[in-house]
Parts: C-alpha cells; sequence; structure tokens
C-alpha cells in the first residue's frame, strides 16, 4: 500500500498456448517423420502381460536362446525362453493382445502389410509353435549353479514359418514397420 | 496459510505436471532395465530424459524465477523423451510439454496491475483477441 509492492503470480496465457502449440507442433513434426522413415528406436513392448506374435515368416541372424524365469501379467516368475536375434526380417507380422472389459474381450492388433526389418531383438517366450530351420546349431550344456545358464542353444541362421509365439516381453533396438496399422476391435472368445 | 502463501510464490502447477511427466517418461526405461540389462541400448537415453524433466520441475519449486528457462527446456526434453523412453507412452510427453508450457508462461506482476481494474481478471481474457 505505502510503497510496498505486493506481487501475484500470474501465467501469460498467450505465452502459455504459444510455447504450448509450438511443443505439440515439434511433436507431431517428430512423430511424422518416424512414420514417414517408419523406423522406431529401442521399443520395448513389456508390462502389459502375454500377447501373441504370428507371422508367415522370420528371416534372422545370430541366434540364440536361453531358458529363464520371468515375470507375466499373472504371476512373477513363469518359465520362458529367451530369443536373441541380432537382425531379422519378418514377413506378415501380427502383434496383437486380447483384454477382457466388462464383459467384453477387445483385441488391439499391430499388422504390418510389408516385411518388419529389426535388430537387437529380445523376445521372451512361453511358447513357440513353427516351422524351423536353423544353420549351424549347437546346443550346449554348461556346469553352473545358475540354472538359466547350464542349457543354451545358437545358430547362425533362423528361418521360422507360420509361426505363433505367446509372448511376455518383447524389445527391439530399432524396428522398421513399413505400412503399420493398428486395430482394435471387439471378440467373440469364451 | 502458509502453503498457500508459498504455493502462490512459484509455478506450482506447472512444476508439479513437470515431475508428473519426468517419472512417466522414466517409467519405461526402468521397468526395462528391471527386468533385462541391455548395454548400450538406446534405452538409456530415455533415463537420462525421464531423470533431467523430474530434476527440471523440483528445481522449478525453488527457482521460480529461473522458471522461462526451465519451462522451454522441459518442452524441449519431453518431445525428445519419445526416442529411447517412448514419452511414457506419449502420456509423459503431452504432460511434459503442457507443464513446459505454463513454466514458461508464468510471471510474477505486482498485485496493484490486476487489482486496480477489480473485473479486469475475468473480462481480460475473452478481450484478448489478437
Amino acid at each position: 500500500m505505502n510503497g510496498a509492492v505486493i506481487m501475484e503470480s500470474k501465467t501469460n496465457k498467450k505465452v502459455f498456448w504459444g510455447a504450448l502449440s509450438a511443443g505439440l507442433l515439434a511433436l507431431g513434426i517428430l512423430l511424422v517423420s518416424f512414420g514417414l522413415s517408419g523406423v522406431a528406436y529401442a521399443v520395448p513392448i513389456a508390462g502389459v502381460g502375454d500377447f501373441y506374435v504370428e507371422f508367415d515368416k522370420l528371416e534372422g541372424e545370430g541366434y540364440k536362446f536361453y531358458p529363464k524365469l520371468g515375470e507375466t501379467s499373472n504371476s512373477d516368475a513363469t518359465p520362458q525362453g529367451t530369443n536373441i536375434i541380432e537382425k531379422l526380417t519378418i514377413d506378415n507380422l501380427q502383434l496383437y493382445k486380447d483384454f477382457q472389459v466388462g464383459g467384453e474381450w477387445i483385441r488391439v492388433k499391430i499388422q504390418a502389410s510389408k516385411p518388419v526389418q529389426i535388430s537387437g531383438l529380445q523376445h521372451d517366450a512361453g511358447l513357440i509353435e513353427a516351422n524351423a530351420k536353423f544353420q549351424n546349431l549347437a546346443l550346449a550344456e554348461n556346469n553352473s549353479t545358475d540354472w538359466t545358464k547350464q542349457f543354451q542353444q545358437t545358430s547362425s541362421t533362423i528361418i521360422l514359418e507360420n509361426a505363433k509365439l505367446k509372448t511376455h516381453y518383447l524389445f527391439q533396438e530399432t524396428i522398421n514397420m513399413a505400412g503399420m496399422k493398428l486395430t482394435v476391435e471387439k471378440i467373440d472368445k469364451k | 496459510m502458509v502453503f498457500k502463501k508459498w504455493r502462490h510464490t512459484r509455478p506450482f502447477f506447472g512444476a508439479i505436471l513437470t515431475v508428473l511427466s519426468g517419472l512417466m517418461i522414466l517409467w519405461v526405461p526402468l521397468n526395462l532395465y528391471l527386468s533385462t540389462f541391455l548395454p548400450g541400448s538406446v534405452a538409456v537415453i530415455g533415463l537420462l530424459f525421464g531423470g533431467l524433466i523430474t530434476l527440471m520441475g523440483l528445481m522449478s519449486f525453488f527457482l521460480p524465477s529461473a522458471s522461462k528457462a526451465l519451462g522451454i527446456i522441459v518442452i524441449f526434453l519431453s518431445i525428445l523423451s519419445v526416442i529411447g523412453a517412448l514419452g511414457g507412452f506419449l502420456f509423459g510427453t503431452v504432460f511434459g510439454i503442457i507443464g513446459g508450457a505454463l513454466l514458461t508462461a508464468w510471471r510474477m506482476v505486482p498485485a496493484e496491475e490486476s487489482a486496480g481494474t477489480p473485473s479486469s481478471d475475468v473480462p481480460a481474457q475473452p478481450a484478448k483477441t489478437g
């Protein structure tokens, strides 16, 4: 009142909307550039519980498999197998997960119409159904107190056809998904 | 009352949104590193971005005078966090952009400025037409 200036906290709306729209615009540009090149980096699909991966053909190089105990959406420790593939190409890839919402089942599905290129794949599966072909396949037993290190399977190349994999965890260092389509649909499931 | 006074002297909501956004962005790479450790992976960037955004949010609580600069950095990092951390499944990025924009727009003004014209507080907004 008498000389002492009381200060007050204010938000300048013009600056706020300016900064917000600039930020969203930059985000849009980044996402569009991803969309154009189709490349996403370090994509983890974890914590959503088991989901299914289906494809017509997978061709990969540098394959390694070992057993492990891992988390699923229903349990802390379930026996699983870890597949590590350095570089691979997948034809007709489909990833899907079914959720129960109320009394109905909803399927979230990601499809790629063109071949998908992935590098640095780590994939933990509880079930693998496929026609498999390996080159330089080696199965090795190791003397270790850690049971996950007691058995290992490696091969220089791997080809899987008509595969269905029950997956608990998926990680890709880079993935190039041209022609990607995400659908959410209601399904009949008992 | 003390809290209310403290709250009114800093960009409170902007800082809270920023901290929330940082934690969301951190969640993805943390989840990844707890279940598997992949050295040399791009996901380490996610930890860095998420950590920095959380830190910026906390800093804006205690250094309100720097909120403009902090806000700009928060927006920038939130957008970049899409690479490596998926930006907390994009929620973290959007929260970060809103929080950063609030921090950028926050300022202290003399109370008389708005108290001088009592009704200016509400109609001042629609009156601002470019």
